[in-house]
């Protein structure tokens, strides 16, 4: 089985110590290689310099979720500042579907 | 209604244009042009009639899921089978080749070789058609297995502006599996006729191409129930049975499988299904049915 990462947001960071996740989320503050996403709560992430966050812009980040609940950001991509709402929703209305692994399955 | 507009049904007739330079395009499909203009290697001469060609938005991990019955076999999700796929995908790597550029795609629910044969003739691109790591793309191709390991045969591979498409695609995927496995949406099956299609518009047009049900049924009016969580195999035997009068000794299942296009196999399965569902019972013999709520 190829890898996967469950798209999530802020709530369900808990759920996801120790993997690989990516998630959407507004940048709301950036510190040095600290940055602060919005994402239906607030996430502390730890980038590098590639990471190229942009204050403002939504990105979508795959990172790692520590256990502090800290995420360490491993790509990212930017979609920039003209998104629908659907983005801010729970992940998609999907945690529904996936819990019952309709699609990603194999957790939660 | 924006978002209507930009992905909604128009959005596949754009995608035929878009093809159109490169790979043969859709609209060819649906025009009802024989498939020859699509040169790739097990096209459509291998697949089947033409008028079950479909367009089917899907996940990867769906696509590494997929069912095949035996080598050679179309692939099934949802038990229904696979003829154009679409996927929306981060790319992770690219190789170019001399003959074909291979993608390596990431949607975030698994991770699937795409690749794309360069047509010699090909005008030369600007470098912004060039696909690099990274980046979002929407991806129109067909399912293909190679020495034990799947890829997708991508005709058509756009890079992807509007990033609310990406969630846009993981909806309607999601909603597609819903629909192919529990059915339509409960409150719909009850309305009658078209209304409840218009209704709903975009998302029922493509399953009725896909199942080729409902449509089928339009004259029968009255009772067009359907069971949550019924597939889309039973769904069509209620449409045939109910379309035509009863006998009372019921309908023999040789005469469904005739009627609605399916194999002996397939059709028992859904009968089986029925029958659970508490719609219908055998009558005479075991292969003699008929429908509960049609006691016309």
């Amino acid at each position: 089985m190829s890898e996967q990462t469950p798209r999530i947001n802020a709530p369900l960071l808990q759920q996801f110590i120790g993997r690989t996740i990516r998630l959407v989320g507004k940048v709301t503050d950036i510190h040095g290689d600290k940055a602060t996403l919005d994402s239906s709560g607030v996430i502390v992430a730890l980038t590098d310099r590639d990471s190229n966050l942009k204050l403002g812009n939504t990105m979508e980040v795959v990172a790692k979720v520590n256990p502090d609940l800290s995420i360490k950001v491993l790509t990212s991509t930017d979609f920039g500042n003209n998104l629908g709402r659907c983005f801010s929703l729970p992940p998609l209305g999907l945690c529904e579907w996936r819990r019952k692994g309709l699609m990603w399955g194999g957790w939660g | 209604m924006d978002y209507g507009s930009n992905y909604g049904g128009g959005g596949y007739t754009s995608y035929g244009a878009g093809g159109g330079a490169g790979a043969g395009g859709f609209s060819t499909h649906y025009g009802g042009s024989q498939g020859g203009s699509q040169a790739s290697p097990g096209g459509s001469a291998s697949r089947g009639s033409r008028s079950a060609s479909t367009l089917r938005p899907v996940t990867i991990k769906q696509v590494l899921e997929a069912t095949q019955p035996h080598p050679e076999a179309e692939f099934k999700i949802d038990d229904v089978e696979l003829t154009q796929l679409t996927l929306v995908a981060q790319i992770r790597g690219v190789s170019e080749q001399a003959t074909n550029h291979t993608y390596k795609m990431d949607d975030g629910t698994g991770t699937l070789e795409v690749k794309q044969w360069v047509e010699a003739t090909a005008v030369l691109d600007g470098p912004s058609e060039k696909l690099r790591p990274n980046q979002y793309v929407r991806v129109l191709g067909t399912l293909k297995a190679f020495g034990g390991k799947r890829h997708l045969g991508a005709h058509h591979i756009r890079p992807i502006t509007d990033f609310n498409e990406i969630h846009y695609h993981f909806l309607e995927a999601t909603a597609i599996h819903l629909h192919l496995t529990k059915g339509p949406p409960e409150g719909l099956g009850q309305v009658t006729g078209g209304v409840g299609h218009q209704v709903h518009g975009q998302g029922q047009g493509r399953d009725v191409a896909m199942g080729g049900m409902s449509v089928a049924a339009g004259g029968g009016g009255g009772a067009r129930y359907y069971p949550p969580n019924v597939s889309s195999h039973s769904r069509r035997i209620l449409d045939i049975v109910r379309s035509k009068p009863q006998h009372t000794d019921g309908t023999h299942v040789n005469t469904i499988v005739q009627m609605c296009g399916l194999s002996l196999p397939d059709v028992e399965k859904a009968i089986y299904e029925l029958a659970d569902a508490g719609i219908a019972y055998t009558t005479i013999d075991d292969s003699h049915i008929m429908l509960l709520d049609n006691q016309s």
